[in-house]
């Protein structure tokens, strides 16, 4: 070793820097009292689980005027996040809104990292696909409940603890100087359209992986689809947005991707079409549910029943989805709507992604 | 004298106690936390770590991996010599060029790379040219070594200026080595230590790589350990899938620190001490051959791709071609709104405070230990680089979540984490340059330890500190894959604000933040430079 061995530069560096490294980590640890004893904290009592005042049978009554806070942890897109936050102001003025926003996978693991910890921060949980939100259902961390306007929402779009708030429709995207363009998702498979189909990624995408339950439980397609799709040179690409600007580039010619962002990229001037496939497009609800260890359980009722009210469904339109009420103003549906059996397919997620990775591989 | 050499003592037992205290604090208590939580699977993890697809993941992670550091070093180590050895026409031009993309994002130096090179890409409207195989391994290898080059080069020209010998160089050359041999048996020798260090970290960045294997490998069905952890970790309700993100990402860890071990050793073993007294050698004129090569770099890696990220950027809708009737600033307003903003200021608070306590660590760490834990220490600290982020973020919440929860302090423990090692590596490799002989001379003349300090130690180890805290800033800045799973009502970063734009689908408007975002970089870097700069002349001569 050749640092000096006497002399006083390094003890004045060494001591100075230490002085300082211990400080602050004295700091660190002073204010994480959990690091010495996570067994102290437990779970936060829930204020309603089990509580018989706010059991189905009572929920129907008008919730009390809100305020406070109250925690949305959600995958929506920051666009229509920020939207119902702006309607919702007008709705409850003194609740203040704390929005933890993540793609799925993010959201899923911070909320699975809580349950181990001990305490999920959100009160409310607004996700992107049905499977997802399963999951927490299927563990008893949300709240069964009825809220007033359950009554309102298609009864395929709800449960016991989760709601369908908006529509997302699995559509087919092409560019727009295409000759013969796909009608049908078969046509996907077809020679026309050899090495020019690009599919999102099931493994990444909540809505791409209710597309592979959709095509595998339907004895029409069946996994055998994805083969074809494989056999005929299709490119998985890793997220649904991915398919649009590729096929807006000119990289592929065709593929499958949610109608609210091919409209958004048509508005902007895209040069891509949208073909609703004739046996109708993939539609995907986006359920919203109160945790039942929330801390605001009565403000997170509040909220995710606005998103059901006639009120938040036109601010969720706004933004281009379909409202999950009929009722509502929303976008222009152009065909038929079909979707999976989802508690089916909620069962066989993992054997599903296999069989689909032993196709496309990843 | 003995009193000197007691609290001499002292002051590296104190030195000593901080580090490990930090590392235990940092890294080792939110990775214990993941394997208490794994602890309960017993040997499931593990088994779920040796399945058939994850070891080709993780053949294919190392073999990636292997290639882009061999192609960065090289590459880093080419283009150092050149513009360090050589008389080069337009050197400044070439370093700014050479150390620009370290300044992009890399969300979006993917997507550079297939605008300029892929199908419809720039390379194609002008030439009809486009790289084969671009998505694919072919892709990720050629994107990361560009990516990681820079990152080599600037580690071995701050090796380099630390540890020049112009010397032994020089005595080299009198005694009849040609420029070759001198580099061979003297140069690289002296620099070996720094080249590890460099490797070692882009290997490790490498394997850790989420972003570009994912855009360019699902095309190909191509899966590296990260995009499985990642795949497994958006399941990780489930106990077998957060299982399997556990036992992978232990494997990962174990799978780099065995390559540092070994690529440490790989080495000479040598332990001159020379001194930095001499003018530097005469620079040669640069050879024509490796001139028109840097230059065709710069250009292929660093103007095209950031040029077709510039031109996407000011593109109205993504697939138009970048006509004048197409362009528009209006993406860079649509990138900004209320919320960028605090999140900026945010992530420059956060990555300037994970600068200055890596460098801090780093150099403590580097003081403290005696022997051999001072090559251990690095690779010890290694662990936390060497952790997924997202993985280590969820170690983090599991830790600290209790009482820490949505504040800016948890990231920035996470922060620290993860980038402590890219300090430290750096720092231990220069810090036995620190000539021994030269701070006895300065005792000698009465200068007392500050005076050494100042006038010794620190101009020696200035670059290199520097280099260490620009890098630990610079990926404070771009990360996007720990805050987003920390950050809360009052703590956001600019990693949800593009995370935000990206899910919006539009790759014009994230592409707008990236230049926004390397532009602010810019603007902040070049007094740094020009400032250090003159400083350094000031010092060195």
């Amino acid at each position: 070793m050749s640092y000096p061995s006497r002399g006083a530069p390094r003890r004045t560096t060494s001591t100075s820097l230490a002085v300082f490294a211990v400080a602050t980590l004295l700091a660190a640890c002073s204010s994480s009292p959990g690091t010495t004893s996570p067994q102290t904290a437990s779970i936060q009592p829930s204020t309603s689980a089990g509580d018989p005042e706010t059991s189905a049978t009572e929920s129907a009554a008008a919730l009390p005027e809100p305020s406070g806070t109250v925690s949305l942890y959600t995958s929506a897109t920051q666009d229509t996040v920020d939207a119902v936050l702006a309607a919702y102001a007008d709705v409850a003025p003194d609740v203040s809104v704390e929005v933890f926003r993540a793609p799925t996978g993010e959201l899923d693991a911070r909320i699975a990292a809580e349950v181990r910890e001990g305490q999920i921060g959100g009160d409310v949980l607004w996700g992107t696909d049905p499977l997802s939100v399963q999951s927490y259902a299927s563990q008893d961390l949300l709240e069964a409940w009825t809220p007033p306007e359950a009554a309102s929402v298609p009864a395929q779009y709800q449960t016991d603890t989760f709601w369908g708030t908006r529509l997302l429709n699995m559509v087919i995207v092409h560019g727009v100087d295409m000759d013969d363009p796909p009608t049908d998702w078969e046509d996907l498979t077809a020679a026309a359209l050899a090495d020019g189909v690009a599919i999102p990624d099931p493994g990444f995408a909540g809505s791409a992986f209710a597309v592979l339950g959709y095509f595998a439980s339907n004895p029409d397609f069946g996994i055998e689809y994805y083969q074809r799709l494989s056999d005929n040179g299709a490119t998985q690409v890793q997220a649904v947005a991915e398919v649009l600007t590729g096929v807006a580039e000119g990289r592929f010619n065709a593929g499958m991707t949610l109608d609210k962002s091919a409209r958004d990229a048509i508005a902007q001037g895209s040069p891509i079409e949208i073909a609703w496939p004739a046996s109708g497009a993939i539609t995907i609800y986006s359920p919203v549910g109160v945790f039942a260890a929330a801390q605001n359980m009565d403000n997170g009722k509040h909220f995710a029943n606005f998103l059901l009210t006639p009120e938040g469904q036109a601010a969720i339109a706004s933004t281009g989805w379909q409202p999950v009420r009929d009722d509502v103003d929303g976008p222009p549906i152009d065909g038929d709507q079909v979707s999976p059996e989802w508690s089916e397919i909620f069962e066989s997620q993992e054997e599903l992604l296999d069989e689909y990775r032993a196709i496309f591989g990843g | 004298m003995a009193d000197a050499a007691g609290r001499v003592g002292v002051g590296r037992g104190l030195a000593l106690l901080a580090a490990v205290l930090s590392f235990v604090v940092l890294i080792a208590w939110p990775l214990t936390r993941l394997a208490i939580e794994a602890a309960g699977a017993g040997t499931a993890p593990v088994l779920a770590a040796l399945q058939p697809e994850a070891m080709e993941a993780i053949g294919n992670s190392l073999w990636i991996a292997a290639a882009v550091t061999g192609l960065a070093v090289a590459g880093g180590l080419g283009l150092a010599l050149l513009t360090e050895h050589a008389a080069v026409p337009g050197r400044t031009i070439m370093i700014v060029g050479i150390l620009f993309p370290l300044l992009v994002p890399d969300f979006v130096s993917a997507l550079g790379w297939t605008r300029a090179f892929g199908p419809a890409g720039l390379f194609d409207r002008i030439a009809g040219v486009e790289i084969p195989g671009l998505y694919g391994p072919v892709g990720i290898v050629l994107v990361q070594a560009t990516g990681a080059i820079p990152l080599a080069y600037l580690l071995i020209v701050a090796g380099m200026r630390s540890r020049a010998e112009p010397d032994l160089e020089r005595a080299a050359r009198i005694s009849g080595a040609d420029g070759l041999t001198a580099l061979r048996t003297v140069s690289l020798p002296l620099l070996w230590p720094v080249i590890a260090a460099a490797g070692g970290l882009i290997f490790a960045t490498t394997m850790n790589a989420f972003g570009t294997p994912a855009v360019l490998g699902r095309p190909a069905g191509f899966a590296t350990m990260t995009t499985r952890i990642y795949g497994d970790l958006a399941f990780s309700s489930s106990e077998a899938a957060f299982e399997r993100v556990l036992g992978l990402s232990f494997l990962l860890v174990a799978v780099v620190l065995l390559a540092l071990a070994f690529s440490d050793r790989l080495g000479p073993r040598i332990a001159t001490r020379g001194t930095i007294t001499g003018p530097g050698l005469e620079a040669r004129p640069a050879g024509r051959l490796p001139l028109a090569m840097a230059w065709v770099f710069v250009v292929l890696s660093v103007v095209l791709p950031l040029g077709a990220l510039l031109l996407t950027a000011l593109t109205r809708a993504v697939g138009l071609p970048p006509l004048p009737e197409h362009l528009t600033l209006a993406n860079f307003g649509r990138a900004v709104d209320s919320r960028t903003l605090p999140a900026l200021l945010n992530s420059l608070l956060l990555a300037g405070f994970a600068a200055v306590a890596c460098v801090t660590l780093g150099t403590v760490a580097a003081i403290a230990p005696i022997g051999r834990w001072r090559q251990r220490w690095s690779q010890v600290v290694t662990i936390g680089f060497a952790v997924p982020g997202s993985v280590l973020a969820v170690g983090v919440l599991l830790a600290f979540g209790r009482s820490l929860r949505d504040t800016l302090l948890i990231i920035l423990l996470a922060y620290v984490a993860k980038l402590w090692a890219l300090a430290q590596r750096p720092i231990a490799g220069a810090m036995d340059r620190v000539p021994i002989d030269l701070s006895h001379a300065a005792r000698v003349h009465g200068a007392d330890g500050r005076t050494v300090l100042r006038t010794v130690v620190m101009p020696i180890l200035a670059p290199t500190l520097a280099a260490a805290g620009l890098l630990v800033f610079v990926f404070a800045l771009h990360e996007v894959t720990i805050s987003i799973l920390l950050y809360g009502p009052s703590s956001a970063t600019l990693a949800v604000a593009i995370i935000n734009l990206q899910q919006l689908g539009d790759p014009t408007v994230t592409t707008a933040l990236a230049v926004l975002l390397t532009l602010l970089v810019l603007a902040c870097a070049v007094p740094l430079v020009a400032l250090r700069r003159s400083w350094l002349h000031s010092v060195l001569g």
